[in-house]
């Protein structure tokens, strides 16, 4: 609601993002997303996170399969590793398994999330592997050129739906809780200042964070998902949501019209490195 | 030649043979070679193939391998396509399913049956308690068994002191050992000797080296014990006091056959096997050989045994001539009379064997 | 006195325990002293009656293969045994059970297919098992009894083993099988010998070494552990699951950590992840699971990213055999990823190699910034040899990065800086000033993606000319020649688990007066093109004998030195006979020219 209600002036804009720092955390390369895209305010979003919980830049990892969102760790100056497509929990996992001071920061799209890579994420839930997985959703394949995702509406025309996508999109969300995820939000890229409260609280999570962005295509989704379209479907959370009670956060989740955005779910659990650790010590071992 | 022709539409004739000795084999190689297409078996519970038992003294004059013994490779085996089912126990013959039982319940079925087990070595009733303590000579692995048992020079008792005791006995002797021998009414046997005969040569014996205990004369051996610390391994006891102590103690009291499986096989048994000269029995279907079996004697009017090698074989080859469907009789190859040879010793037709 | 050299092989159903004395045997010789070389064959299913057989070869010094041809053979189940009767070798013994529980029917027991040429030792196992057990399930332990009492092996270390082997069971269970044991070495101790076998009385150990039984896989995780392993990620394939059973015990004992995985994907992935994060990372599978990772391996290649895959091949396509040994995967261990996507290809040819190939990748996949595969074999995996392992410690550097400069202020850090060598220092996460994104892009030498021409081609040649640096890796032996030096009539060229019989048939050969030598080539990419060509130089034929049908390892010697082998490629399921290569190598002494021709 902030940005829409007031008038920004750019000055003031970039005396306030300088003085806070944030700025450290941007790369020298600047994002080569088109014009108006979303996830230029992830960026921001992560980069004030980074900033607001002190995170020593070379103590993050930013991990991150294919596709447009995935060029994502070139444009902060972070640690970062561009996988392959759909495998960014697993080499994520495996980083953290690694290095239990590390931050990591899984980031992908839609399709790389539940295409091709849609095993992973229950395993990653499961395990309570304490990493943020940040999930762009805009609902279609834009770095290959505009094709139907797994998360595309029913209806869309893309260039391998010509006749348009018949088939209904997953209910990420509700998968995810389904699955266990520890930390359960969604974010809306038209939002930048709840994006980035959202961005911070997911990171601060310990355990495995799941925060589905929804961000429009500008290129390529001239009819679901654009700002118009979603700034009109996207709502808050009730206000009385009872972030602990799973059962309220499916059916909050379940209603794919109108799209609320917010925490929807949090526990707290042994996370995978915890897990790690207890081994170690039924195993009478140590390094 | 042979009543059992080879032709695709008839399955081989099955042969068994229980025996791995002198007839069993004999019987094999006429078998082979009067019926090229038959199936041959030996079943035997010795582990070795055929190997020549009167070679066996030999083993203490100079090492040598159970391999130099053998009287053929594996490969005749192979090559003749005779299958020889080692260390294996006959239970029981089944002459109505014509069926060789083994121990390990495993059922061989014949056509026609030879029965070639030959004998073992009679022990006295009141020794067979003292059986551990006693070294038999029947097989290359009870002879390695004595030899390593007897010291340099060490001293042999042989009690009976059969044919096969004393072949033993003058080979001992030649390599400096002590033999001493518990006469018995079976010493000489095969040999029935009249009691002149027996004086004379219990004194070629003497003459030869070897201390003569008459056995009789001291009431039999009751009982052989552990030797004491310091003095042989072997006590022997007589019934009327007394004592001799040995390395070694060996019993040879001539041998009795081993028939005990063919009972309730419906085959005529006395003591061995009755066979005609023809050396059927009276099933069609089974022949005996060798030591096993009671030949009839027209001259005796009696069943009666016929020891030696020569004898055995031609016993061997007979069978297997009229297992095929031949009718030759068997006739005494081997006269059983004693002698001295030119030294002066003692020596028996039975000891010949080539 | 001659040495020992004695292999037993025993065969059972499944359930007879049969797998289990094989165990027991190989571990109580190597106790006494004796070396070892032994493996056993079962069947895929978990339950039921399939075919077990266990052969374990005991020498002075240790050797390379199994014999062809058992010196014992003990059967615990005609039906399985009688088809392998005949591999006992003239005057050997076989061992069957004279008191079997059930009638047997016409023909099925052993007794009546044992060749005349072997000798026959018909034992009451049950009957002894049941009178010193009270049961009749011990027969593999009275089995193994009578063997050491016959063969005059002394009974304490096979006590011994069984008391370790069972003690988890209860001293009960142990008392049970130390009974079996004792009846059947008191009933061995009383048969009269009839084989020509011995065990010769060994010398004292060196002080400065242990040796240890190990199987190809338990010396992987000796490798990977003594190399200090960090992390290591699996999925379950048979025959390399047991690395990770192995290692899911070892490593917490030492504070280290493993996952296992969804799929082989995660594992490579995740081994990669950690392999970023500077921790010395592995994972373990088989020609299934390496065609999953493929993709992951090129992008390991690609970000320069060190990483360990051990890949135990089986009998091949798809699913294939998995419980039958094979070396078909070594084109997709060599080109499995798409891309000029070279790395380091290793394959280790006896247990004491899988040992120190394991230890030595990490090394290696630390100082050249690589993925490094190390190609095993369900044969190389599953048998069992003595191995010998120094008493000062692990011969393996635990840290082989190419040392960091210091940044100078204001310096950008590159990662993927054109250095002489190829190689790169190496910042990981946590190092300061040093952040950077690797990438399976092209990229340059910052790590941004690149698609320029002139930066694709440095960046390959840099991917490639870096690796060459292994061929000269401190402590390794990437090949070597044994036997005849100087011109030979036959030259046997080897990799993987099929260089032992290679070894054993050139023994063979050399006895028979023909002039032979053998490489094994331990290294298989990078190429070690120089020694090979030498060696091929001094043969008047090359052999080429190997476990897959398409003669892959002869394509690769052909293709690069470009000279003609001669191909022994077969594909029994079993490890190659030493019979067979002899037989073409006599072949090949008698006629090398027409052998080319043809």
């Amino acid at each position: 609601m902030s940005i829409m209600e007031r008038p920004v002036f750019v000055d003031d804009k970039l005396r306030e993002v300088r003085q806070s720092g944030r700025l450290e955390y941007r790369s020298r390369s600047l994002p080569t997303w088109c014009p108006g895209c979303g996830y230029f305010s992830i960026v921001e979003g992560v980069t004030y996170a980074c900033n607001e919980m002190g995170i020593a830049k070379e103590q993050a990892v930013v991990v991150s399969g294919i596709g447009c969102s995935s060029r994502f760790p070139f444009f902060v100056d972070l640690f970062g590793f561009h996988t392959l497509h759909g495998r960014v929990l697993p080499v994520a996992t495996g980083v953290k398994t690694a290095n239990d001071k590390l931050t990591v920061i899984a980031v992908g799209g839609d399709g790389d999330g539940f295409a091709i890579g849609g095993g992973h994420i229950s395993h990653a839930a499961k395990r309570n592997v304490d990493i943020t997985y940040l999930l762009f959703d805009n609902g279609i394949y834009g770095l290959t050129k505009g094709q139907t995702s797994p998360l595309s509406a029913v209806g869309l025309r893309t260039s391998t739906s010509p006749f348009d996508n018949p088939e209904q999109p997953l209910n990420p969300l509700m998968m995810v809780l389904a699955y266990g995820a520890s930390w359960v939000g969604q974010a809306y890229a038209g939002r930048p200042d709840h994006l980035r409260e959202m961005i911070t609280k997911a990171i601060a999570h310990r355990g495995f964070s799941y925060l589905h962005i929804l961000s429009p295509c500008v290129t390529f989704d001239k009819t679901s998902k654009t700002y118009v379209n979603l700034g009109l479907r996207v709502r808050e959370l009730p206000s009385g949501h009872d972030a602990t009670d799973l059962m309220a956060a499916l059916r909050q989740a379940r209603d794919q019209e109108s799209l609320a955005i917010g925490l929807y779910y949090q526990e707290s659990r042994p996370t995978l490195n915890a897990t790690f650790e207890q081994l170690v010590a039924k195993a009478g071992g140590g390094r | 030649m042979t009543a059992h022709h080879a032709s695709p539409s008839v399955p081989p004739h099955r042969y068994v043979i229980i025996g791995n000795g002198v007839a069993g084999n004999q019987a094999a190689e006429g078998l082979r070679s009067r019926d090229p297409e038959g199936l041959v078996t030996i079943i035997t519970n010795n582990r070795l193939l055929f190997y020549n038992r009167y070679l066996l003294p030999l083993l203490f004059r100079s090492h040598k391998d159970w391999r130099e013994l053998q009287s053929h490779s594996a490969d005749y085996y192979q090559k003749h396509r005779i299958r020889v089912i080692r260390d294996v126990r006959v239970t029981a013959v089944d002459a109505g399913r014509r069926q060789v039982m083994l121990a390990h319940k495993e059922p061989i079925t014949y056509d026609t049956l030879l029965v070639a087990t030959g004998g073992r070595s009679y022990l006295p009733e009141e020794l067979a308690d003292s059986r551990h303590l006693l070294n038999s000579f029947g097989t290359y692995e009870q002879a390695m068994a004595v030899k390593k048992a007897l010291p340099d020079r060490g001293t042999v008792v042989m009690l009976g002191g059969d044919m096969i005791g004393l072949d033993l006995a003058r080979t001992l002797l030649s390599i400096d050992c002590r033999v001493v021998l518990v006469t018995h009414e079976t010493t000489f046997w095969p040999h029935q000797v009249t009691p002149e005969v027996r004086m004379e040569f219990l004194n070629v014996l003497r003459d030869m080296g070897m201390d003569v205990i008459d056995g009789d004369a001291a009431g039999g051996v009751t009982a052989i014990e552990p030797g004491t610390a310091g003095l042989p391994a072997r006590r022997v006891v007589f019934r009327q006091g007394g004592d001799v102590y040995g390395d070694v103690v060996m019993p040879f009291y001539g041998l009795v056959p081993s028939v005990e499986f063919m009972m309730g096989s419906g085959t005529d048994i006395e003591r061995g096997i009755l066979v005609g000269t023809n050396l059927r029995t009276n099933d069609n279907h089974i022949f005996a050989a060798g030591d096993v079996c009671q030949i009839w004697s027209e001259q005796e009017h009696a069943y009666r045994f016929y020891y030696g090698y020569q004898n055995v074989r031609a016993m061997g080859a007979v069978a297997a001539s009229n297992m095929t469907g031949g009718n030759e009789h068997f006739a005494i190859t081997q006269n059983g009379s004693l002698r001295r040879d030119g030294h002066g010793h003692i020596d028996s037709s039975f000891w010949a064997y080539d | 006195m001659k040495a020992t050299d004695i292999q037993i092989a025993l065969c059972g159903s499944a359930g007879d325990g049969t797998i289990a004395a094989g165990d027991i045997l190989r571990n109580a010789v190597a106790r006494a002293g004796y070396r070892v070389i032994s493996f056993d064959v079962y069947p895929p299913e978990i339950r039921g009656f399939g075919k077990c057989i266990s052969r374990v070869r005991i020498t002075t010094e240790q050797s390379y293969a199994l014999k062809r041809q058992s010196d014992v053979f003990v059967s615990l189940d005609d039906s399985h045994a009688i088809p392998h009767v005949g591999e006992v070798r003239p005057d050997g013994a076989v061992i069957f059970e004279s008191q079997p529980v059930a009638t047997v029917a016409e023909g099925h027991h052993i007794s009546g297919h044992i060749h005349p040429g072997h000798i026959p030792y018909g034992i009451p196992l049950r009957e002894l098992s049941e009178k010193s057990t009270g049961g009749g399930r011990s027969r593999n332990l009275v089995v193994l009894g009578y063997i050491a009492g016959l063969l005059g092996l002394a009974a304490e270390h096979f006590l011994s083993i069984i008391e370790k082997k069972f003690t988890k069971q209860g001293s009960e269970v142990v008392s049970r099988n130390q009974a079996g044991f004792h009846a059947g070495f008191q009933a061995g101790a009383a048969t009269f010998k009839l084989d020509n076998v011995f065990f010769t009385p060994l010398g004292a150990p060196h002080g400065s070494e242990q040796v240890v039984m190990l199987s190809g896989n338990a010396a992987v995780a000796q490798g990977c552990m003594d190399a200090h392993l960090d992390t290591f990620f699996g999925y379950p394939i048979t025959p390399a699951t047991s690395i990770m059973e192995r290692l899911a015990v070892a490593l917490p004992k030492r504070g280290a950590r493993l996952l296992q995985t969804e799929d082989e994907i995660s594992a490579m992935a995740a081994s990669i992840g950690a392999g970023f994060a500077g921790a010395r990372a592995a994972t373990a599978t088989s020609g299934p699971g390496l065609a999953l990772m493929s993709e992951m391996i090129g992008l390991a290649t690609m970000a320069e990213v060190p990483c360990v895959v051990f890949v135990s091949q089986r009998g091949g396509p798809s699913t294939g055999m998995p419980t039958k040994t094979e070396q078909s995967d070594l084109n997709a261990a060599l080109y499995g990823s798409p891309g000029d996507s070279q790395h380091i290809v290793i394959a280790p040819t006896n247990v004491e190699g899988c040992y120190r190939c394991a230890g030595k990748a990490f090394e290696m996949a630390e100082r050249y910034q690589t993925p490094v595969i190390v190609l095993l074999d369900l044969y190389l995996s599953n048998r069992y040899e003595t191995v010998t392992l120094a008493v000062s410690g692990p011969p393996f550097n635990l840290n082989a990065n190419k040392p960091r400069p210091r940044l100078e202020a204001g310096e950008v850090y590159k990662r993927y800086a054109l250095t002489d060598d190829g190689i790169s220092p190496r910042a990981i996460p946590g190092d300061a000033g040093c952040m950077h994104v690797i990438t399976g892009l092209e990229h340059n030498e910052l790590g941004r993606p690149s698609d320029q021409e002139e930066m694709h081609a440095a960046m390959s040649r840099k991917r490639h000319d870096k690796l060459l640096g292994a061929l000269q890796h401190p402590d390794f032996t990437v090949s070597k020649r044994f036997g005849d030096p100087g011109r030979v009539k036959v030259g046997l060229l080897s990799w993987g688990s099929t260089f032992g019989e290679c070894l054993e048939a050139m023994f063979m050969a050399q006895a028979e007066g023909i002039p032979c030598a053998a490489m094994k080539v331990v290294m298989l990419a990078p190429f070690p093109v120089q020694p090979v060509a030498d060696f091929m130089a001094d043969c008047d034929v090359v052999l080429v004998p190997e476990c897959n049908y398409e003669g892959q390892f002869a394509h690769l010697v052909q293709g690069i030195l470009a000279k003609p082998v001669v191909r022994l490629s077969r594909v029994p399921g079993s490890p190659m006979p030493v019979e067979a290569i002899l037989g073409e190598v006599r072949r090949l002494a008698r006629g090398a020219v027409t052998a080319i021709a043809s």
